[in-house]
Parts: structure tokens; C-alpha cells; sequence
């Protein structure tokens, strides 16, 4: 029957005893650059004792939100701030930092890719995602209806493949689609399900489960996707992956982007399969 | 009978309960106020309509209560049978040494966290479900019926549990009667124990299925979460075998965590919430009544 | 003959449907075994994460799971009191019964709701952001209709006498319920109150929207902005964002962690509830 006092004892020496020291640099965002962040900040806490917080909710959008309800003092976002972001949080001035690039893969499963399929043109991606072509082989690939995993429609990846398909992300129909929310979601489904297409970070596609298709321009050209073309901007889907702060960044964030900016964030950068930014265009916040 | 003057203890049992009552007067009244904003822009549409984008402000829920009512229905017909087969067996034909282990180690599945059953879910019994729907030609392991298979899993020790209580609450000499009249033991199962001890059966039953319908987790990553699925005929059984979504699962989504400054936006979520509950509190009502008029 | 093969069957099916059950336990449990196996360390349980979750252990993930244990025991034992006397022995038959359906109610609340309401509330409005506060508050919510309801239960079972002849003696209601009901339903509170623990410890839809974060967090500090990891939401995530698939076995591993602590207070509490079987064919 003593149970419950040594308990409610151990709480309140927790609220008392762990001395209330700076608040934590809370960090919310996109699980593209997720990694990114985890990282740095593990090396950060190590060397220089700096407490960042990270979390993953609501992917890019979620982030914003975060960040223009106080809630984060730094977005993670793999997609541009809109009009829309600040029509809906007026009072917070957005400061968006490059850290690192990437591109956002049309990633098929590996009996699509096998059966032939290997690049596909905006205008059949349309027809896929509002559903009028529904098999393979009405695009040269197997007789295998597309089950196509679309990203929720807050994540920063799905905003740059919507982008890309219509111009305005706010533009693009109602399309009902099984969706998936993080990246290693959408990995996972695209590789245990046959005839599976869905848009992933470029990071993450790896060629072994799943494989990023080639974008077939309106000039007919057809550009693979890889680490080359993304990089000197053939490849139209690429984006920034931004740490977004409220006002200039100060301390900790500062330090956070920074370090992932500087030379000790490029070795990180690399292995994860993102693009580091290119030499001299580190400073600035466009 | 003197009115005795309210001590200190009965003040603080008091004050707490009204503590614990105000705190659910918040909760309701909270949610039904947030949501007001989408009953205007929808009006009734938001109950019928099978449309949902935020993106696009259209907001209608149908399709998430089939979703729910659907997982949760299923769930219940593959759990009852089962529950209440299980529960005969460990109150009538077990000795007491044994139906207490036996009880005991089916409710185990009870203490399974709703996240490990979603990790199953996810890598396990997807794959499982591809095969099994493969007659009806599913476009992937996330399906309804995925979701329903995984919930029936985790309300059978519920329904196995109250079952057997109910079972074991009929009074024994009835039991002696009618095997004084010379049924089998079978046969006293089923004319004299089931009917006697059915009410307590059905809340246990009831019971489970508020479980069912409440639970969000262990679906997230087996249901597809697609919006728009709905049955073209009624009864049609097809959309369980295609992706879908449940009220549970949305709420559970990137849309709350994205939604709050926006009114409309998060008025919509608000009255998913309403609706769950009311779906909730009436299966929970169900249930209490119908198990006040089982055998004591 | 014919009876004898009906009543064959019967039986069959039902020893089907427990074994079936049995099977079910076996293969849910085994299934988290094997793929755990490889992974399991004390290290796992000791060291903290790295890797952005790939790597490491799970220190501060059980650590919060135990802080948010705590929290909603202090919330939770308070109140199932309250509620159980209101129930067995301060309110008349009438109140009583709607009090009993109010709790059946509360119990069959989905966790999601009360999670979003922590969130609109103590995230939102109040501003605490995620903190650990929030989240315990929300699990002691959760939880506190099955203490109630197992102090109850325990209440009812003690035989009237007793507290007819402490009533006889002279002794007010409250004095009575704190010598007698109270007293003696101890056992049964606290078996309520672990088996509540026991889902609480497990429950993710609470604490993702007001208390979890995925990495960075250690020991909670202050109230406001203050978020904990903890091994639900830890699992939750990496379900959906595994960050190579060599962590999958480190998953396994911390839902096998999981379930081990969910298995350490249902365990106390089995005990707790075997002890009052004894007692009660002893007493009789």
C-alpha cells in the first residue's frame, strides 16, 4: 500500500532535482532530412553539449507548423516556403537555410523496372496519379495493374512531384490513393509490393529494392535519375532541403547549420546519398 | 434519518470526482465547439459526403465511418465465433486447475501494446493477406480487411475473458438440473448455460467491438490510409479487400499534427473526433447495459 | 450415437477455438522472440541511442517510459480512490449505477481522443508544447477506470458484516471506508492500478501529440517544453522510418524490451490477484 508514495516521491525529484538549464533546440520536420539533423546533432551534443530535440510529425508541413505555432525553433523542409505558409502564420517571418540538396525519385518496384519500365513523362504520370492509366502495360511494362503509393499530400516530396506535374501543388485534383507518410514507409511498400510506383527521396532509392525511373521531358529528352543529372539540374525534380528558422537564427540553430553546412557536415551529408550545396554558395539564406 | 455533517474524506472524493466529471465535460465540450466551424461549411455533407482534401477544403467523413464500422464489424465476426468457442471450452470443459493457465495465456494477447501489433502487422501479416485475398485480387497487403484480421487478433482475449465469466457466473445448479434430466454436457451448454449466461455474452461482445473501433496504432501502417473508399452497392463486400481508412486512423495521421491554425481545417478533424466518441460512448452504453442483466 | 457424435464435435470445436487462442499468444510472442533475438544486449537496455536510432540502445526510451509510468500513477491513484467510494459507498444506488456507466464509458474511450485533447489542450492552449507533464496527465486519465473499477470490485467483495459492525461501533462512513473498505481493498487497488500501468506503459496515440519526440530528449526538465522519449512512440516511428535495414533487428528488440515491461507489472499484478483468490477461498 506504500507503492504509490515512493513514486509520486521519484516525480517530484525529477521536477525539482534536474536543474531547469537552457531549453532544448527543438528541431521538426521532414523525415528526408531527418537523418541529416539526427546526425549533426548526435556529433553536437558529443563534442559541444548542445540539447537538440528532433522529431518527425506531419513530415515538411508539420514542421512549418510547428515552427509558426512556437512549438519548434527550427522546420526541417524538403520543399519551398508558399504564399500560403505565411498567409496562415502572418506574425512569423520564415528564415529558410540551405543545408543540403536532393531529388525527389519516381520509384518503381523491381518487377516494373525488370518488365521494361525505366523512365516515364510528366503527361503519364498524370494519367496515373488522377488514375486513368491503371496498368503496366499500357505503358510498355508487364500486365500488372499500378498500385501507386501516394505520398501524403503535406510531405515536401509529394509538393515537388505535385509542382512538377501541375504547376501549382494547390492546383492538382482530388486523387484517391493508398498513402504513405515517411520516407522508409513508402521504401518499404514500393519493395514488398508488386507493380508499386511512388515518389521517395532520391537519397533513399537504392537500386536494390526499389528504382528511380527516368523522366521523360516535354522535348522528348529522357533524363535518368542519378547523383550526376540532379546535380547539374538536368533532372527537373530536385530540391533544397531546408532548416527554416523565425527570425535569423541564433545559437544552437546557428551552430546546427553551420556544422551541417561546413565542412563537417558534408561527410555526413554524403553518406546518407543527399548533395552537398555547391562550394561558395554556403552563405546566404536563399 | 440526521444529515451527518460531509467530512474531509467525502469532500475529497467529491471534489476529485467532479474533478475527473469536469475534465470529460472539457473534452466533449471542446471538440463539439472546434468542430463548429466545418458543420457550417458542410452542413450535413460532412456526415454523407464521400469527399476529403483538405487541400481543397472539401470535407466529408463517410468514408472513414464505413472504415471504422467495417474493420471493427469484421473484426468482430472473426473474434466472436472464436471468443466465445474458447470461452465455452476453458468454463465448461476445463478443470479449475487448468482454465485458469489457460484463461490466463489468452489474455496475454491483451497485454500485447497496440504498436508491436502494428509492427506485425506491417511486416508480417501484410504479406500474409496478399495470399490469402489473392481470389479478389488485392492491389497490395493494405487493406481493410488487413486491418480487420489484425483487430480481431486483439479483441479475442476480450471476448474469451468476459465470455467466460459470463459463462462461469451460471449458477451450478442449473447446470445439475438439467443433467439431472439427463442431457448430455453439450447438450446443458447449449440449452441451459449459453441462453442463461447470453446477455453477459453479448456485453463481452459488445465490449470487444468498442475496442475494435477505438483502436488506431496498430492499424496505421496495414489499412492504406486512403480517403474515398466507399462500397458503390451497399452491401458489397469489395472495398475490404482495397485500402481504406477509419476515423481512428486519420486522426492518428500528418493532418492533425498540420491542422491547428487552420479553423476549418482543424474543425474537421475536431468532429471526427465527435463522431468517434459518439460511436464510442453508445457501444460502451451497449455494453453496460446489456451486462446488468446477466446472471449475477 | 448420434448424440455422442454431436456432442463430439461440439467440444471439438470449442477445444479448437481455445487452442486456436493458444496458438495465437504463441505466435504472437514467438514471432517478436525470434526476430529480437539477434539484437537483444544489455547494452541494448543501457546505452543510449545513436545513429539517429540505428544504433545504440534504448537508456532514455525506457527511462521516459518509466517517468510517464510514474506520472500517470501519481494522476491515477487519487482519483480510481475517489471514484471507487463515490461508487461503492458515498453515493446512493441511483448515482451509483450512472456513475458505473460513466466509467464503462470512460474505459471504452479511444486513446486517440484523450491524446488529441492533450494535445489541443496542454500543447496548444496552454503552450507546454510537448512535455512529459501532458503526457502523464493524459496516460493517468487513460488508465484510472480500471483501477476504479478493480478497487470497486474488491470493495463489493468484502462481506457486509464488517462493515455492519463498524457502522455499529459508532464510526462515521469516512471513518469506516479508511479502516475497513479501504483497508482491505488495498490489494485490489493495486492490482488496478499495475495492470492499468501495464497498457499505459504500451499506449503511443497518447503521447505522440503531447509528450514523445524521436531522438534528443533525456531527463525531463521543468514542465514547459519539456518532451521525453519513450519506447511506444520509439517503435511507432521506426516502423515507418527504418533508417537501414540492419536496424530492424534493434526494432524487434525494443518491442521485445517493451513487452517485457509491460509483462513486469501484469506479472505483480497476477500475483496480487492470485494472493486474493487464496484469501478469498480461505475467508469464504
Amino acid at each position: 500500500m506504500v507503492r504509490p508514495a515512493p513514486l509520486a516521491t521519484l516525480v517530484a525529484a525529477l521536477l525539482v532535482a534536474v536543474p531547469a538549464g537552457a531549453t532544448p533546440l527543438r528541431v521538426v520536420g521532414s523525415t528526408t532530412v531527418n537523418p541529416l539533423v539526427s546526425l549533426a546533432a548526435e556529433a553536437l551534443r558529443a563534442e559541444r553539449g548542445l540539447e537538440i530535440v528532433v522529431d518527425t510529425q506531419g513530415g515538411s508541413s508539420g514542421g512549418i507548423a510547428a515552427l509558426g505555432e512556437g512549438r519548434a525553433d527550427l522546420a526541417m523542409s524538403s520543399r519551398p516556403l508558399t504564399p500560403e505558409d505565411s498567409r496562415r502564420f502572418p506574425g512569423v517571418r520564415f528564415e529558410p537555410q540551405r543545408v543540403a540538396l536532393d531529388g525527389v525519385a519516381v520509384v518503381v518496384a523491381k518487377d516494373v523496372w525488370e518488365g521494361g519500365v525505366r523512365a516515364l513523362s510528366r503527361e503519364q504520370l498524370r494519367g496515373i496519379y488522377e488514375g486513368r492509366i491503371r496498368n503496366w502495360k499500357d505503358l510498355g511494362g508487364p500486365d500488372r495493374r499500378i498500385v501507386f503509393f501516394n505520398k501524403e499530400p503535406g510531405r515536401g516530396t509529394w509538393e515537388v512531384f505535385a509542382h512538377w506535374l501541375y504547376g501549382d501543388p494547390k492546383t492538382a485534383p482530388i486523387a484517391s490513393h493508398p498513402e504513405v507518410g515517411a520516407n522508409e514507409e513508402a521504401r518499404q511498400k514500393v519493395a514488398t509490393t508488386p507493380g508499386a510506383i511512388s515518389q521517395l527521396s532520391f537519397a533513399w532509392a537504392d537500386a536494390e529494392r526499389v528504382f528511380a525511373l527516368g523522366l521523360s521531358l516535354d522535348d522528348g529528352t529522357v533524363v535518368p535519375a542519378d547523383l550526376t543529372t540532379i546535380t547539374n539540374g538536368t533532372y527537373p525534380l530536385k530540391r533544397d532541403l531546408l532548416l527554416i528558422s523565425n527570425g535569423p537564427p541564433a545559437g544552437s540553430a546557428r551552430e546546427l547549420i553551420d556544422y551541417l553546412r561546413g565542412p563537417r557536415g558534408r561527410p555526413i551529408i554524403e553518406r546518407l546519398g543527399y548533395l552537398p550545396l555547391p562550394a561558395g554558395k554556403g552563405e546566404g539564406s536563399r | 434519518m440526521a444529515r451527518r455533517p460531509i467530512d474531509a474524506t467525502q469532500w475529497t472524493a467529491f471534489g476529485l470526482g467532479g474533478l475527473a466529471g469536469a475534465f470529460f465535460v472539457g473534452l466533449v465540450g471542446l471538440f463539439v465547439w472546434q468542430s463548429l466551424p466545418v458543420f457550417r461549411h458542410e452542413g450535413l455533407g460532412y456526415l454523407t459526403g464521400t469527399v476529403w482534401s483538405f487541400r481543397h477544403q472539401r470535407f466529408g467523413a463517410l468514408p472513414m465511418i464505413y472504415g471504422t464500422l467495417a474493420v471493427s464489424g469484421l473484426a468482430l465476426t472473426l473474434a466472436a465465433p472464436v471468443g466465445l468457442g474458447a470461452a465455452i471450452f476453458t468454463s465448461e470443459y476445463l478443470s479449475p486447475r487448468w482454465r485458469l493457465p489457460v484463461k490466463g495465456a489468452i489474455e496475454l494477447l491483451a497485454g500485447v501494446p497496440s504498436v508491436v501489433y502494428g509492427l506485425l502487422g506491417a511486416v508480417v501479416l501484410r504479406e500474409v493477406m496478399v495470399d490469402v485475398l489473392a481470389p479478389f485480387e488485392p492491389l497490395s497487403g493494405d487493406t481493410l480487411a488487413t486491418a480487420g484480421v489484425l483487430l480481431a487478433v486483439m479483441i479475442l482475449p476480450t471476448a474469451v475473458s468476459l465470455a467466460d465469466d459470463a459463462l462461469s457466473g451460471v449458477p451450478k445448479d442449473l447446470k445439475r438440473a438439467a443433467r439431472g434430466l439427463g442431457l448430455s454436457h453439450a447438450q446443458t451448454i447449449r440449452a441451459a448455460t449459453l441462453p442463461i449466461a447470453l446477455p453477459g455474452i453479448a456485453a463481452a461482445l459488445v465490449l470487444a467491438l468498442g475496442r475494435a473501433l477505438g483502436e488506431t496504432i496498430a492499424i496505421f501502417l496495414v489499412i492504406g490510409r486512403q480517403d474515398g473508399q466507399w462500397p458503390e452497392r451497399l452491401l458489397s463486400l469489395a472495398p475490404l479487400t482495397g485500402a481504406g481508412q477509419t476515423l481512428t486512423t486519420k486522426l492518428g495521421g500528418a493532418e492533425t499534427h498540420i491542422a491547428y491554425r487552420d479553423p476549418l481545417h482543424w474543425a474537421a478533424i475536431a468532429g471526427l473526433v465527435v463522431i468517434l466518441l459518439a460511436l464510442s460512448v453508445g457501444i460502451s452504453v451497449l455494453g453496460s447495459m446489456l451486462a446488468k442483466r446477466g446472471p449475477r | 450415437m448420434r448424440r455422442r457424435l454431436l456432442d463430439g464435435v461440439f467440444s471439438g470445436w470449442a477445444a479448437a477455438c481455445a487452442a486456436l487462442g493458444l496458438a495465437l499468444v504463441v505466435g504472437v510472442v514467438g514471432l517478436v522472440l525470434v526476430r529480437a533475438a539477434p539484437a537483444v544486449s544489455l547494452e541494448l537496455v543501457l546505452a543510449p541511442s545513436q545513429g539517429a536510432g540505428a544504433e545504440g540502445g534504448l537508456r532514455y526510451q525506457l527511462l521516459g517510459t518509466l517517468v510517464l509510468a510514474a506520472m500517470a500513477l501519481a494522476v491515477c491513484t487519487p482519483l480510481a480512490t475517489a471514484l471507487a467510494l463515490l461508487q461503492t459507498t458515498f453515493l446512493p444506488p441511483g448515482a451509483a449505477r450512472a456513475l458505473g456507466v460513466a466509467l464503462a464509458c470512460w474505459n471504452g474511450l479511444p486513446s486517440v481522443a484523450l491524446g488529441i485533447f492533450g494535445f489541443a489542450l496542454f500543447t496548444q492552449e496552454l503552450g507546454w508544447g510537448k512535455s512529459w507533464l501532458a503526457g502523464g496527465v493524459v496516460l493517468g486519465m487513460l488508465i484510472t477506470p480500471t483501477a476504479a473499477g478493480a478497487l470497486a470490485a474488491r470493495i463489493q467483495a468484502i462481506p457486509a458484516r464488517l462493515i455492519e459492525s463498524a457502522r455499529g461501533l459508532g464510526l462515521t462512513r469516512s471513518q469506516v471506508a479508511w479502516a475497513v473498505q479501504l483497508r482491505l481493498g488495498a490489494r485490489g487497488l493495486v492490482a488496478g492500478l499495475l495492470l492499468g500501468l501495464a497498457r499505459a506503459v504500451g499506449e503511443t496515440a497518447p503521447i505522440l501529440f503531447t509528450a514523445a519526440v524521436f531522438s534528443g530528449a533525456t531527463l525531463p526538465r521543468g514542465i514547459v517544453e519539456s518532451p521525453i522519449l519513450a519506447l511506444p512512440y520509439h517503435i511507432f516511428v521506426l516502423a515507418q522510418d527504418l533508417p537501414s535495414p540492419e536496424a530492424r533487428e534493434r526494432l524487434w528488440a525494443a518491442a521485445l524490451l517493451l513487452l517485457g515491461v509491460v509483462a513486469c507489472f501484469a506479472a505483480i499484478a497476477l500475483r496480487l490477484r492470485l494472493g486474493d483468490r487464496e484469501e478469498g477461498q480461505h475467508a469464504g
